[in-house]
């Protein structure tokens, strides 16, 4: 069973958790190019490597932060958002 | 009975109680019985913690732990700013009925509301659910929000009569299917429906 | 094992015939290479040669041929999509298949069993209705038929599902088929094998070299080939080798699991979906129940199986067929699948002049492997995308002009 760490409610199993995607800054819609704009909506960075990615414990609906590594499938490290960097 | 507490169980039409004696046979391997109509009250937001306080009420101030209230009843606090408050029909009425700060947003409480326990309770936590609930401190009043049968619930661990013993609290539309799952395993180790007071 | 047989296996006179030629060494140069020894990959290369007379070809394959996806997935042949494109692109397909163990003097153990797509909703019923009239429309035999249709067929099904998600009705298509997945790469490898083409096993692709938007030639594990066109058919891999050409795409790779049961006697002989529940089953010709369900919940580039994909996979198997309890499970197995935003796949010409992609085949592409193997070959011989593919080319999502298939490619999305 693999093991998420919720920065809150500690370590569980995997299937107590969502998972939302890779960490993306996401442009100006009122300013962005159609192609730009594109990009954002369509666009992955699809090829294995350590990404911070969105989760959520969903039985506390608490959102966090987690760093893995897609190839291994390896949590380094689980933390809350502090805002866009 | 405030205004917004459930006039019916979920598990209303199932959760039939068989007779006092067997009733007693059970709750000393494993009870379970049904406390959906204790009356109840959420809220959440930034501005929960603060707008309950003024109404009296103590903050637990950990997340994920609860407090007694005076004169019966608990308020548990699930992560930072999102409350569950339970008690008599008096203070529920008022916290329903008191209009709300800013940054205070209410939450429908729907739940089936169970209680289980009983010298088997471990035996049936190991089946249902992931988290180990042995080794948490009783004395810290631990809330744990978890997966049970795939059912995300809300669980208060504590001693009733010197036997373990678990609050859980699920989505009411999970209801039947918690409870009759709940029920089966009980019954397989040798407890089964209890009328709530059997644990007093 | 008698002597007389031992005696003609150690026979040197009575060599067994190798599917495929052994190359001891990659040429300088190739008119096309064609990274990904699947289905997919040496469908190209066979079409290449055969109909294209294109045969200075190099397929690279990282593992060994038929590895990846064309040897994990769960067979199903079916063309009831739902949008044009897709419909005349599967349709087309399909007929490919049914000549294709003729046209390799190879058996696949093609076998039409008819395919049902379970509905356990009235909004489920209604995309079927779509499906149904899109595919009658395009000449593809497709048609909702009720409950009692799907029980006749087959007649070990609990009609109700434990009483939970009551089967209202499905989407019956009577060309829906099973092949042995492994025997279709190595009819095309064959084929293409005979006809000139070189295949490259234990061969990684490393590099990709693009000189002012054009490709130049491919680093391998094996030393350096100059070409000037090059064919991505890597499924799970695509994301990496679309990174050697920094070419963007929507792809992303979540695994998709699968698991046989021990074999059983003969008991179900169509092919059933139920997108509500999350799963599908047919019985292999060897008995063996194969079974799948929904994509792994999150992004990961490897193929480990788990134990939460068998409980719930089981537990909704047992909700329709509730004699299977005493079944085992036998094997388990998982693909990375390629996924795109609107489960069509990515198929063509690319911002980079010789670079073509046959990906973002996810869930869906083992039914595909004719048709992909044809439509790329003409598409590489003439620098134009086929006409039946156009609808899938990667610029779609810069114009906003997406092929939805979501309600037809799979289940429990």
């Amino acid at each position: 069973m693999k093991i998420m760490t919720c920065p809150l409610n500690g370590p569980r199993p995997v299937s107590e958790f969502h998972y939302w995607g890779e960490v993306r800054p996401m442009p100006n819609p009122a300013t962005a190019s159609d192609d730009a704009w594109a990009d954002y909506v369509f666009n992955r960075n699809g090829a294995p490597g350590l990404k911070k990615e969105w989760w959520c414990h969903t039985p506390s609906n608490t959102w966090f932060i987690a760093e893995r590594d897609t190839e291994k499938d390896v949590v380094l490290k689980t933390y809350f958002y502090e805002g866009d960097q | 009975m405030p205004a917004n507490a459930l006039a019916v169980s979920p598990v209303a039409d199932i959760a039939t109680l068989p007779d006092p004696s067997a009733q007693k046979a059970a709750v000393a391997k494993l009870g379970i019985a049904d406390q959906s109509l204790t009356p109840r009250h959420g809220c959440k937001g930034p501005g929960a913690a603060a707008w309950l306080e003024s109404l009296g009420l103590p903050i637990p101030p950990q997340p994920n732990s609860w407090l007694p209230v005076d004169g019966g009843g608990l308020i548990a606090r699930l992560g930072f700013t999102e409350f569950l408050v339970e008690g008599p029909a008096t203070l529920i009425a008022r916290l329903a009925n008191t209009p709300r700060s800013a940054g205070v947003y209410p939450v429908l409480r729907q739940d089936v509301a169970l209680l289980l326990g009983g010298a088997k309770l471990d035996e049936l936590l190991r089946q249902t659910c992931n988290v180990n609930f042995r080794p948490l401190d009783l004395a810290t009043r631990p809330v744990v929000l978890t997966s049970m049968v795939g059912v995300g619930v809300t669980v208060i661990p504590e001693l009733r009569n010197g036997q373990p013993a678990v609050r859980i609290w699920g989505d009411g539309s999970y209801g039947h299917y918690l409870w009759e799952t709940l029920l089966d395993i009980a019954v397989e180790l040798g407890g089964g429906a209890v009328a709530p007071h059997s644990f007093n | 094992m008698p002597w007389r047989l031992l005696r003609f296996a150690l026979n040197k006179k009575h060599p067994e015939p190798r599917m495929f030629t052994f190359h001891e060494k990659l040429k300088a140069s190739y008119d096309v290479v064609i990274i990904g020894g699947g289905g997919h990959g040496l469908s190209a290369a066979y079409y290449l040669a055969r109909e294209h007379g294109i045969t200075n070809v190099c397929v690279l394959e990282k593992g060994y041929i038929g590895g990846g996806n064309t040897g994990r997935n769960t067979t199903i042949i079916r063309s009831n999509y739902l949008t044009p494109e897709g419909v005349q692109f599967y349709d087309e397909s399909v007929r490919l298949w049914q000549d294709l163990s003729e046209d390799f003097d190879l058996n696949l153990f093609y076998a039409n069993r008819g395919h049902f797509t379970l509905a356990h909703t009235d909004s489920a019923l209604r995309t079927m209705r779509w499906r149904a009239e899109v595919n009658k429309h395009y000449g593809v035999a497709s048609e909702v038929v009720g409950p009692e249709v799907v029980k006749e067929a087959a007649p070990m099904i609990d009609i109700t599902c434990a009483g939970h998600s009551p089967i209202l009705g499905a989407l019956y298509h009577a060309p829906g088929s099973v092949a042995r997945h492994d025997a279709v790469a190595w009819g095309y490898g064959r084929g293409a094998d005979q006809r000139g083409v070189e295949i490259h096993q234990q061969t990684e692709v490393l590099g990709i070299d693009v000189e002012g938007g054009k490709v130049k030639g491919v680093r391998t594990s094996k030393g350096y080939i100059s070409t000037g066109k090059v064919l991505c058919a890597v499924a799970g891999s695509t994301p990496r080798i679309l990174k050697m050409v920094d070419v963007k795409s929507p792809i992303y790779i979540h695994p998709l699991q699968a698991m046989v049961s021990e074999p059983v006697k003969p008991w179900l002989d169509p092919i059933l979906v139920s997108g509500s529940l999350h799963v599908y089953i047919s019985q292999s010709a060897r008995g063996e129940l194969v079974m799948g369900a929904s994509l792994d919940p999150y992004e990961l580039h490897g193929t480990r199986s788990t134990l939460d994909f068998v409980e719930g996979l089981t537990s909704h198997m047992l909700e329709m067929f509730p004699f299977l309890s005493n079944v085992k499970v036998m094997r388990q197995w998982a693909g990375m699948a390629d996924m795109t935003p609107d489960f069509a796949p990515v198929m063509g010409k690319t911002p980079v002049d010789g670079f073509y992609l046959d990906s973002g085949w996810g869930t869906w592409g083992f039914k595909a492997t004719p048709v992909c193997g044809k439509t790329m070959a003409h598409t590489i011989a003439t620098d134009t995308a086929h006409p039946l593919i156009t609808g899938f080319s990667l610029d779609r999502f810069r114009n906003y002009a997406l092929t939805g298939e979501k309600g037809a490619a799979s289940v429990g999305h």
